[in-house]
Parts: C-alpha cells; structure tokens; sequence
C-alpha cells in the first residue's frame, strides 16, 4: 500500500508509523485502538526501534504513599507466573526460614540460587504516581530494561518491563 | 442452505483522500446442524518412506494408518501410497471389505531412498482419479519428515491442477527438515491444511481430526471472489482461524480457497482490506461473493454472497472491533511479525530479527503464552549465542503462533 494518500498514525509504543485503521502495531504488536494503552503503557522491547533511554530515578524516592496495586510476574526460564493482588510493596528474593527472609515473591522454585538473585534482593513500591523498583544491594544486581540499576536509588518501572534479578529473567505486568 | 455473518473493525470509514485499513471476520456455518458428510470420502494417504522416516516415525504412521481402516465407512474409497526416490501403491482406490491383507501390506513398508514428492503425489492423485471425483469428497493426506529436491515447481502445479479437480490436500511435516512455505503453498489451492508434527505421537491426533473434519462436511470447495470486490478496496492478508489456522495467500484476483465447510464448527476467516479514498456521505459497499457446492441440496457451484456497508463520514471514526475480531487480528498480527523476524533472519539481518522476536516475546507473555514465548527466548539465546535460528524453533514458532485462536486461548490482557 505505497500509496502516497495514505495517512499514517503513530504508534506511541515503538515510534513506527502505521496505517490509519489498524488495530496492532506491526512492528512490535503494541496495541493502537485502545487510547488508555496508548497513553499508559511502554514495552520495553518496543523502545529498540527508537533511541533507547536508561531508566528513570523516580523524583520521590521511594517515600512516598503507598497504594495496592495487582501485579504479575512472569518467569520465562521456569514458565511460571505469579500474580500478587492489591499489595502496596513486594520484597523479591528468596525465602530462607533459617534467616527469617520470606520474600513476597520467592524467586527459589525458579533456580534463583544458580541465577544469583539474593534473600533480599530488590524492592517494588506502588505509589500514586506509579510503581518504583529499587535494588536492595544485592550481589549480583539488579537490569532494568538492560540498564543496570544504581542500589538503593528508586527507579520507575512500567507494565511490561523487563526486570534482571542477577541473572534471572523477569517480565512484570502491572494493574 | 449457508448462513454468513460478518463483523467489521469500524462502523464507519473516514472520509477524504487516505487509504485506510478495515478488518472483516467472516463466520460461515450451516442453517441446519448436519453431523455426517453426505459424500463418500475418496482418501489418498500418501507416505514419506525416506531413510529418516526410519523407527518410531514410520511405525506411528504405519498404526495410523491401519486405524484409518476403522474411521471409513465401507461406500468409502481409500488409496495408500508410500514414496522415496520413487512410489509404490501400497494400496490401489478400493473399498475396504477386507482390513487383513490391506493390513499385512502396511506393516511391510520400510523406509529406504531420499524424498522426492512429486513421484508420491502423481500416484496418489492416480489412484484418486480411480473414483467417480464428483460423486465423492475427495482428500489426499500426505506425511512427510523431508525437503523435496527439484520437484517443487511441479508439485505445486500438480497441487493446483487437483484443486481444479475437486481433490483437497492436507500436508503433515514431521520434524525439523521439512520445508514448511512449501507446505503451506501446496495446500493453499485447495483450502487444505499444513501443520506441524513435533513428536510421531501426535500423527494420531492429526490425522483423527483431519478425518472427524472430513467426515462431517456440509459444504465443499468455498471460496471468496476476489475479482468481485469494488477495485478501491484490495485484500492485503487472508488467515482462517476455524476449523484450523491457515494462511490464505492473496495471489491477483484469484479467488481465495476457503476449503470445507465442517458441520461442528464454522469456518470463519479474517480479511484485512485497505480501502482507498470515499467521499462523504456515499455508503460504501463490499459485497462478499462465495461459491460452493453443498451435495445435500444438489447445489453445485452455487453462490453465497454476504455484503458489507459502511457509511463514510467526516472526521476520524472510531474503531469498534469485537473482543474476537481483536483477537484473530492480534493473531494475524503476531504471526506476521514472527515471520518477518525470520525473514530478517534469512537475509542475515540478525539484530533485526532478535528485535522483532522480543516484541514478539512480550507479546506472548502479556497474552499468557508462556511456552510460546519461552520458544522465542530460546531462539534469541540461540542467536546471541552462534548467530543462528534453529529450524525446529521456527516452525514452533510458526505453527504454535497460528494455532493461537483455534486452540480458544484467547489472548488476554489486551490492555
């Protein structure tokens, strides 16, 4: 269709120009109908397409109000998907009873030993303005969207990025 | 005696000097719920008996095919061929009165020799021809693990010429070696189906719903008229999505082969249209011009039109698409962005190729596909790691994303 009436809209995920009428962006699959996921959501894979930015130092720390919000984790390498409801924080480690560490979302059953994730090693607050994630000083660290976190400094983080617990995948999709 | 109900992606077009794209998903199935086919089946099982068919995958078809002696009905007509470098008729087009000899001559294949398909499919398009082809539902079922060497050209004309002829075709690959566009081309005259076989225990479960299908069809040979559409809107893609997921490849203003209407489920397929500039006020109308015969009413060649309105108006319209319009359109959309990673794979273009099979990746895993996308991860890996894609993973890839809306998943989380 290179047609020269043709008009294009843009899709606000990745930046690439698609016809008037579609429904999916065809260069990422980000969804083009729907305005509220047009102005609410990033992927972090998308953002390839376009000049890739580091992530944000949330301006209020991690101070501020908390406010439950649902979150999924998603695990590629172990397939399984964990699903917290109306939680104003989630600790992500992995659970040691000797130690007294039960993390909200245990990252054991997942191989996190072999993947280096700590007992404790990241945080993710939701506030008003969003969520934060911050690494508690973990061993190996924590990639946001393959930046390496600075630990202890609060970052934003968005529905559909990609979280780095040492060297363990992690999708997080937000509600 | 066919009813045709179809659902747009917008309510209205935008009137004005642009090119803007519609989607249409169309639902055809029966006014009247049949359960049996009313034609006997003539069915062609055409069989890879190359060296690598060697072990449990030629034995699992070999069972296959003597539980296909259980499925016919004794009106119908069966005809085995076994292929390498050459075919054997394994069993001429007969009615089965007898399962015992015809059961001795399948368990005496062995494998031996390379692939050369044409060979196979002339003979079982022989033997097919054996049968009265307008008194009969006519099917060649082929199982191959192997790429066909210098032949392709001329099984594709062959595949054509029989669609011509009434004579469908459903093409299994087992493995990683097949040559799945070829598969996909060689059905696609007819309607029929191509799929992937991962594991030799899941030949069974293909081929019994290939049959159940086949044993329940009400109407035969559908297809679309393109050349009838109004010359402003074009068919940019075609995917059936029911009873199987298929590709429906636009070639000019051929028709588009629908293939069989089964009587338990419709058959319903998305079109994506780009439609040219419409001055305001003047409704624009799509009519959908099918043909097929329905044997039940002595209907042969019969028409079966459905048309489209849409008014045109100024201004940006909203689009207004079903949950289940979204979800065939999401399907058409990440198959498609799945096969350009792998063109971009092809032409050496790796980076791009990762790129697109993260999007792809967060895609599946913001829809609930978890295997899937762990597929896609793995190809990634596998890139970064040797600068290669594996051929398995893509037709995992390939198929299992096609397979997306048959398999009533549904893709959640839109938003």
């Amino acid at each position: 269709m290179d047609t020269d009436y043709a008009i294009m809209i843009r899709c606000t995920e990745c930046g690439s120009s698609q016809y008037d009428g579609a429904l999916f962006c065809g260069e990422c699959g980000g969804n083009l109908w729907s305005k509220r996921q047009r102005q609410t959501t990033i992927l972090p894979f998308a953002v390839e397409t376009v000049p890739a930015v580091p992530p944000s130092l949330s301006p209020d720390g991690a101070g501020e109000t908390a406010t439950p919000s649902t979150v999924t984790f998603v695990i590629p390498s172990s397939g399984r998907r964990v699903t917290l409801e109306d939680v104003r924080q989630v600790e992500i480690g992995r659970r040691d009873d000797r130690h007294d560490v039960e993390p909200g979302l245990d990252l054991s059953p997942d191989d996190g030993v072999r993947h280096g994730v700590s007992r404790r090693h990241a945080i993710i607050r939701f506030t008003g303005r969003g969520a934060v994630l911050m690494d508690l000083n973990s061993t190996n660290g924590t990639v946001l969207n393959r930046y390496r976190l600075m630990p202890e400094r609060p970052y934003l983080l968005r529905t559909g990025d990609e979280i780095q617990f040492g060297r363990l995948l992690t999708h997080v999709f937000i509600e | 005696m066919l009813r045709i109900d179809v659902q747009t992606s917008r309510e209205a077009l935008s009137a004005g000097d642009l090119v803007q794209l519609l989607y249409l998903l169309v639902r055809i199935s029966p006014e009247e719920q049949f359960w049996q086919t009313d034609l006997p089946l003539n069915l062609c099982l055409v069989i890879d008996r190359s060296t690598s068919m060697q072990g449990e995958r030629l034995d699992t078809i070999k069972r296959a095919a003597a539980l296909l002696l259980d499925h016919l009905a004794p009106r119908d007509v069966l005809s085995i061929v076994a292929f390498s470098d050459r075919a054997n008729v394994v069993l001429p087009a007969s009615h089965i009165q007898n399962k015992t000899p015809v059961l001795t001559s399948i368990r005496s294949l062995t494998a031996y020799g390379g692939t050369e398909l044409y060979h196979g499919l002339t003979a079982g398009l022989s033997e097919m021809r054996k049968a009265d082809l307008k008194r009969h539902l006519n099917h060649l079922i082929l199982f191959t693990d192997g790429q066909t060497y210098g032949d392709e050209k001329a099984c594709l004309q062959l595949a054509q010429r029989a669609a011509g002829r009434h004579i469908g075709l459903s093409g299994f690959g087992i493995g990683s070696d097949w040559n799945d566009t070829f598969l996909d081309q060689l059905v696609a005259p007819s309607g029929g189906q191509s799929a992937y076989i991962e594991v030799p225990s899941e030949i069974l479960t293909y081929l019994e719903a290939r049959l159940d299908g086949l044993g329940s069809v009400v109407a035969q040979n559908l297809r679309l008229e393109l050349d009838r559409l109004p010359t402003d809107v074009q068919v940019k893609a075609g995917l059936k999505m029911s009873p199987y997921s298929q590709p429906l490849p636009i070639e000019g203003g051929r028709p588009l082969s629908l293939g069989h209407l089964e009587g338990q489920v419709p058959l319903t397929y998305l079109l994506e249209l780009s439609v040219g500039p419409q001055a305001a006020g003047t409704p624009l109308l799509i009519p959908l011009h099918h043909r097929g015969d329905v044997p039940r009413h002595q209907a042969f060649d019969q028409a079966f039109t459905q048309s489209v309105t849409l008014s045109v108006q100024e201004g940006a319209n909203p689009l207004a698409p079903s949950p289940e319009l979204l979800e065939a359109v999401n399907v058409l959309n990440l198959c498609r962005i799945n096969e350009l990673a792998w063109q971009a794979a092809d032409e050496g273009h790796l980076d791009l190729a990762t790129t697109r099979l993260r999007h792809l990746t967060t895609r599946l895993l913001q829809s609930g596909h978890v295997e899937l996308a762990q597929m896609a991860q793995q190809e990634i890996a596998r890139v970064t790691a040797m600068e290669s894609l594996s051929d398995d993973g893509r037709k995992r890839l390939k198929f299992g994303t096609r397979a997306l809306f048959v398999n009533g998943h549904g893709l959640r989380n839109h938003d």
